[in-house]
C-alpha cells in the first residue's frame, strides 16, 4: 500500500518530517518567544 | 523575457538593495558593528540572513534539478536542513556560542575557537583555511549568478562575473556586516514569496499532493536505464542500498551538506549578531519556515516536475532539458508559470546569489584582516589606512573571479559539497569541544583540525572519485583517477574525515593533562579551565 502516494516508505516519511519538523520550529519559536531575554547571558 | 520589464524591475530592486546597504554602512560606526553588526541584530534579520546565506542559487536551480533526476530522497537533505541547520543551529549551538563569544569578546568563527582554547595558531589557522580554501565555493556561486544573468539578461558572462563581483564587494567594503545582513533580508524575502508560490503553483498543476504522487509514482519504469544501472529505484523510493547512488546521494548530498552546516563559519558567526538568547529561539520560527520553502520546496518541486513533463510532453525532466540538470528547474517554471513570475524568480535567484556571495565574502575578509594579519599583529598593510579587513574584501572578490575563469564547469554540486565536508571534518570536533567539554584542550583542537582537513583534502584529491577523476593528480601521480576501488569512490570524504578528527580530539583530549586557559581575565568563562 503506498502511503501518500509514495512507493517508499523512507520517501513518505521523510515528506511529513520534512513538513513536521518546520511546524516544530514555528512551535518552539512561538512558545519561546518570550524566554531568554537579557538576564539569560 | 520582455527587457522593457525586467529593466526597470530590476533598477527599483537594486535601488533598494542599494539603499539596504547604504543604511548598513550609516549604521556601522565601531569594529564591533562590522564584524558583528554591534550584536544587536533583530531576530528576523539574522535568520533571514542566515537563510538567504544558506542558500545559493545553486541550492535551488542545481540541487533542484539533481533532485528531479534521483526524486524525492533528496528531502533528506531538506529535513537535515531544518532541525540540523535552523534548530540545533540556533537554539541548541547558537546559544553557546553566542554567550561565549560574548564571554570571549570574540568577532569570528576562527577567533572564537582561538581564544577558547588560547591558541593563536587555532585562529591563524582556522583563518587561513577559510581565507585558502572557501574562494572555491565563492567562485561556484559567482559562476552561478554570472551564468543565470547571461541566460536571463542575454548579458556578457564576463560583464556578468564583473558587474556582481563589483557591486557585493563596494557595500561589503562600507557596510561589514550590517549591510551584508539587511540586504540579505530583503532578498530572504524576495526568495520567500517566489519559492512559495512556485510550491502551490506546481502541487496545482499535477493535481494536488496525492495525485502528484501517485502520479510520480507510476512512472517508475521511465526512469533512464543508466540510472537504473546506478541504483536508482523510482523518483518516490530511496536508491537501492549500497549502491553507487545511494552512497552519493546519501554520504554526499545529504549528510555531506547535512551535517556540514553545523560548522560552517559563515553560518555559525550569524549566532554571534544576536543580543540573547530569545532572539535566537525566535529565529528558529522565521529559519524553520525560510527554509522549508526552500530547500523543502525545491526537493518536492524537481521531482513533480517529471510528471508535469510527461503529462504535457511525454517526456521526463531529464530529457526535456536534454540531460542537463541544472536547466529543468529554469525550463519548467517557463513552461508552468506566468510570465510576471519568471520576473519574480529572477529576482529570486539574483537574490540567493548576492547574499550567499556577499556573506562568503565578509567572512574571508574577516579571516584575512582579523584571524590572520591581526592576529600576527599585522596593523596595517601596505602603509594603507583601511582596515585590512576591507583589503581582504577586495582579495576575496579578486580571488572568486580569478577562480570563476580557472574552474572546470559543472562542479557546482562538487563544490558545495567539498567546502560542507571539510568545515564539518575540520572544524566540528573542535567548535563542541569547545562548546560542551570542559577537557577539551588546545592540542586535542589542533591536531583534531590537522587532521580534519588533511584526510578530507587527501579524500578528495585521491580518492573520491568525481573530484580526484576533475583535479588529476591522482591520475598523474599513481596511474588512476581514484587510489581505492568502489564503494570508496563513492564514499563521501566527510565520512571517513570527520569520525577520524572527533577520534583524534577525544583521544588527545584524555591523553593530554594541560590545562586549557581562556584568554578572558575580567569574566569567569563560560566553560572553566581544566584543572590539573
Amino acid at each position: 500500500m503506498l502511503m501518500l502516494g509514495m512507493e517508499d516508505g523512507l520517501i513518505a516519511f521523510v515528506w511529513v518530517a520534512t513538513v513536521v519538523s518546520a511546524l516544530g520550529c514555528v512551535v518552539f519559536g512561538g512558545f519561546m518567544w518570550n524566554r531568554g531575554g537579557d538576564d539569560s547571558k | 523575457m520582455n527587457f522593457a520589464v525586467l529593466i526597470p524591475i530590476l533598477i527599483v530592486y537594486m535601488g533598494i538593495m542599494s539603499w539596504l546597504a547604504y543604511y548598513g554602512y550609516k549604521k556601522t560606526v565601531t569594529e564591533s558593528d562590522y564584524l558583528v553588526g554591534g550584536r544587536n541584530i533583530h531576530p528576523a534579520i539574522m535568520a533571514l540572513s542566515y537563510g538567504a546565506t544558506f542558500i545559493s542559487t545553486s541550492a535551488i536551480v542545481g540541487f533542484g534539478g539533481v533532485s528531479a533526476a534521483h526524486g524525492f530522497s533528496l528531502l533528506w537533505l531538506a529535513f537535515l536542513n531544518i532541525v540540523l541547520g535552523i534548530f540545533v543551529a540556533f537554539a541548541i549551538f547558537g546559544t553557546k556560542i553566542r554567550k561565549l563569544s560574548l564571554d570571549l569578546n570574540a568577532t569570528t568563527f576562527p577567533t572564537l575557537l582561538g581564544k577558547r582554547y588560547d591558541s593563536k595558531f587555532i585562529t591563524v589557522f582556522s583563518g587561513a583555511m577559510i581565507f585558502i580554501l572557501m574562494p572555491a565555493y565563492t567562485s561556484i556561486v559567482l559562476i552561478g549568478g554570472g551564468r543565470f544573468l547571461q541566460e536571463s539578461l542575454s548579458m556578457n558572462f564576463n560583464l556578468a562575473l564583473i558587474l556582481l563581483a563589483a557591486i557585493i564587494g563596494i557595500y561589503v567594503v562600507t557596510g561589514g556586516i550590517k549591510a551584508v545582513m539587511y540586504t540579505d533580508a530583503f532578498g530572504a524575502v524576495v526568495m520567500l514569496i517566489g519559492m512559495a508560490i512556485f510550491l502551490f503553483v506546481t502541487y496545482q498543476a499535477v493535481g494536488g499532493i496525492m495525485e502528484g504522487h501517485n502520479g510520480l509514482t507510476a512512472m517508475k519504469d521511465l526512469v533512464p536505464q543508466a540510472l537504473v544501472d546506478q541504483g536508482h529505484q523510482g523518483w518516490t523510493s530511496m536508491p537501492e542500498f549500497g549502491s553507487p547512488l545511494w552512497w552519493t546521494i546519501v554520504s554526499t548530498i545529504i549528510m555531506g551538506v547535512g551535517i556540514g552546516v553545523l560548522a560552517q563559519p559563515q553560518l555559525a558567526m550569524r549566532c554571534m549578531t544576536v543580543k540573547d538568547d530569545r532572539a535566537l529561539y525566535r529565529s528558529v520560527l522565521v529559519g524553520g519556515v525560510f527554509i522549508f520553502f526552500m530547500t523543502g520546496a525545491a526537493f518536492v518541486i524537481g521531482p513533480l516536475s517529471n510528471l508535469y513533463f510527461y503529462e504535457k510532453t511525454g517526456e521526463i525532466a531529464l530529457t526535456a532539458a536534454k540531460g542537463n540538470v541544472d536547466l529543468i528547474i529554469p525550463i519548467f517554471i517557463n513552461q508552468i508559470m506566468p510570465e510576471w513570475f519568471i520576473y519574480l524568480f529572477t529576482l529570486t535567484l539574483l537574490s540567493a546569489t548576492i547574499s550567499t556571495i556577499s556573506s562568503l565574502i565578509h567572512v574571508q575578509a574577516t579571516a584575512f584582516g582579523q584571524d590572520i594579519l591581526k592576529t600576527l599583529g599585522v596593523k596595517s598593510l601596505f602603509g594603507s589606512k583601511l582596515n585590512p579587513s576591507r583589503i581582504g574584501v577586495l582579495i576575496g572578490v579578486i580571488a572568486a573571479v580569478i577562480l570563476a575563469y580557472l574552474l572546470p564547469a559543472g562542479i557546482i554540486a562538487q563544490a558545495t559539497a567539498f567546502w560542507f565536508g571539510i568545515c564539518a571534518a575540520g572544524f566540528m570536533p573542535a567548535l563542541i569541544g569547545a562548546l560542551y567539554w570542559k577537557r577539551a584542550t588546545k592540542t586535542a583542537a589542533t591536531a583534531s583540525m590537522i587532521v580534519g582537513f588533511t584526510v578530507s583534502i587527501i579524500g578528495f584529491l585521491f580518492i573520491h572519485l568525481k573530484e580526484s577523476a576533475a583535479i588529476g593528480l591522482s591520475q598523474a601521480w599513481f596511474g588512476k583517477a581514484a587510489l581505492f576501488p568502489y564503494p570508496w569512490t563513492h564514499i563521501d570524504p566527510l565520512f571517513y574525515a570527520l569520525p577520524l578528527s572527533s577520534a583524534v580530539f577525544i583521544i588527545v583530549s584524555l591523553l593530554d593533562k594541560r590545562t586549557t586557559v581562556t584568554k578572558n581575565k575580567e569574566k569567569e568563562p563560560l566553560i572553566p579551565a581544566v584543572p590539573e
